[in-house]
């Protein structure tokens, strides 16, 4: 079985639009005609609804936040809007189940292909050893009034390839349902996922996938499966702006991509919900696009700035007298979880957790548990910071039928060696959280506002 | 230049020290070892970065497996014949946190992967092969 074949191991010098590049310098969103030009501001704020999603109470979904997507035909008005979305500010890019295209199918889409005609695709693993498989196309995205041309996005359960034996060694836990393919509404519980992470780069790759040197590596995402041949690993570019000379191929953070200027994170704001939750469909807030570039993203006077490291994390944070340091121990700020991830029951059992009887992983407390942590990482203040949240008991919680929750709690991981904090939805209610990219970094994308600059992008709130 | 189809599943968690050099050779790394009272850790990166650590016994056995790096690693690799054990765990043994991460903890084996895209990170051990003395926090 041969997995290297040089003609495609160079794949990014022979990679070209077939459809949807020849439509570039027409449709008017052009990314290279961003910053220069003095446009009325865009409508950035899109609407989050938060619940159990399409999926309904049965679907097991609570805190699932989802928000809505239009996806055009390259440089045509050809665009369908599709809801409950996840928005995901623990990944980067847009990810679009086929199932969920109808008007403008993934057939109208514009495709990317190697010199021998054979398609990008993409095998996009999760932590819980799920994983998505589809083709990487070619679409102009829309968020509220935000506009990105020609967005690499995946398009995913559009294959009729076998998923890679590479990006599968590591085998699915027999409790994952479809045995881990998240390729349907019922596995993955959205018709899509928009990763609006900051995590360095706006990309779900990056330098990982420029060089031939990781082609065979496990779990390497992008592929081409030439007829009669197994799928190999190919090399991908990306290139930000994205122009018709220079087009962007790996998936891509939409924001990074909008030809107006807020185009530097995101700010999500929730409000404030009862201790006991709040009913589903009742909880809606707002994503905003661009961070201190119109009047209604500035970054707040009051709030702290967390530099991230270079992986992404934020740096540090102190519980209980213990420091638990990225990257051994990372914690981010994840609307993708639909719970606070910390550390794990044995190590909270002198706070008052427990693990449920009931629900493995989730915590069930007697009674309601304060916390407040220290982070490390803060630019604009003395270097350190706190997250306040509370954890109640996930029984009561479940009990109550709700569907949104700011006190859900469970487990990260077995001990202090592996734990973490994966800071998930219920932190984000009653707060308003910016989500900055690396500034700076690519041509075009507009700088963080005064005290937020840092390398690797940043968390403020 | 080696691939999936001509190395055998070696199994590295549970086997004797030797099956690290077979590891190694797999995933084109380089060798650290560091020596501790009860213990000793090799630590292998490989060309992606991905940094794998294997924690062998006075017995020569590798008690703990953990890896961090911007791809998954190949687990069959590196749990051996322990990967049956992520392979067959109840619902009661595993908290899947859906998209995010996942926990296997069974009487003999422990397994916690999480992360995000980019920056993968884990750990898997034996609590049974551990040396006397050494707690599970060594393995991290």
């Amino acid at each position: 079985m041969t997995l290297r074949n040089d003609s495609k191991a160079t794949l990014g010098c022979f990679l070209a639009l077939v459809t949807g590049l020849i439509f570039l310098g027409g449709c008017g969103g052009s990314s290279s005609s961003s910053s220069s030009t003095s446009t009325p501001a865009a409508n950035n704020t899109a609407a989050v609804t938060v619940g159990f999603g399409p999926l309904g109470a049965a679907g097991g979904i609570v805190n699932g936040i989802y928000t809505s997507v239009t996806v055009c035909a390259p440089g045509t008005s050809n665009c369908e809007t599709v809801d409950n979305v996840l928005l995901d500010t623990g990944s980067a890019g847009l990810r679009i189940l086929n199932s969920a295209l109808t008007t403008v199918p993934a057939s109208s889409l514009g495709t990317i292909k190697d010199s021998s005609g054979d398609q990008l695709q993409e095998c996009v693993q999760y932590g819980d050893t799920s994983y998505s498989w589809g083709p990487i196309l070619v679409a102009d995205v829309e968020l509220a009034g935000e506009k990105a041309s020609s967005v690499p996005i995946q398009v995913i359960g559009d294959n009729s390839f076998a998923v890679p034996s590479q990006c599968l060694a590591t085998p699915v836990n027999p409790n994952l349902p479809n045995g881990g393919n998240e390729d349907t509404l019922a596995t993955l519980g959205a018709n899509g996922i928009l990763g609006v992470g900051a995590f360095g780069y706006p990309l779900d790759c990056g330098s990982y996938c420029t060089s031939s040197s990781y082609l065979t590596q496990s779990g390497y995402p992008y592929y081409v499966c030439p007829a009669g041949q197994a799928c190999s690993g190919t090399t991908v570019p990306y290139n930000l702006p994205s122009t018709s000379s220079n087009p962007d191929y790996q998936v891509t953070n939409p924001v990074a991509m909008f030809s107006s200027a807020d185009n530097n994170g995101v700010l999500v704001t929730l409000p404030s919900i009862p201790a006991l939750g709040a009913a589903n469909g009742t909880v809606s807030g707002s994503l905003v696009f661009g961070i201190g570039t119109q009047t209604d993203n500035a970054l707040a006077s009051s709030a702290t700035v967390y530099a991230l490291d270079e992986y992404g994390n934020i740096p540090a944070f102190t519980y209980n007298g213990v420091s638990y340091t990225s990257p051994t121990n990372f914690s981010v700020l994840d609307t993708g979880a639909g719970a606070l991830l910390f550390l794990d029951a044995n190590t909270l059992a002198s706070s008052g957790i427990s693990e449920c009887a009931d629900a493995p992983g989730f915590y069930c407390p007697t009674s309601t548990v304060p916390f407040t942590v220290t982070v490390s990482g803060a630019i604009n203040t003395s270097g350190t910071g706190t997250m306040t949240f509370n954890i109640m008991n996930a029984d009561t919680l479940f009990n109550t039928n709700n569907a949104a929750f700011n006190d859900l709690g469970g487990d990260s991981g077995t001990s202090p060696a592996s734990d973490f904090f994966d800071c998930g939805l219920p932190f984000f209610f009653g707060r308003s959280v910016y989500i900055g990219m690396m500034p700076g970094v690519f041509t075009g994308e507009t700088a963080a506002p005064s005290g937020a600059s840092s390398t690797y992008g940043y968390y403020a709130f | 230049m080696l691939s999936l189809g001509t190395v055998p599943a070696w199994a590295v968690l549970g086997q004797y020290e030797s099956s690290v050099s077979v590891d190694q050779q797999y995933l084109r790394s380089e060798d650290r070892v560091q020596a501790f009272q009860a213990y000793k850790v090799h630590q292998l990166t490989t060309a992606s970065g991905t940094i794998v650590r294997e924690y062998i016994s006075p017995q020569g056995l590798v008690f703990g497996v953990t890896w961090q790096g911007p791809f998954m690693p190949n687990m069959q690799q590196l749990l051996g014949s322990y990967v049956t054990n992520l392979q067959t765990a109840s619902p009661a043994q595993t908290h899947v946190r859906h998209l995010r991460g996942l926990t296997v903890k069974t009487n003999d084996f422990v397994f916690v992967n999480g992360g995000h895209m980019r920056f993968w990170k884990g750990s898997a051990y034996v609590p049974s092969l551990f040396p006397s003395n050494v707690s599970a926090e060594v393995v991290r």
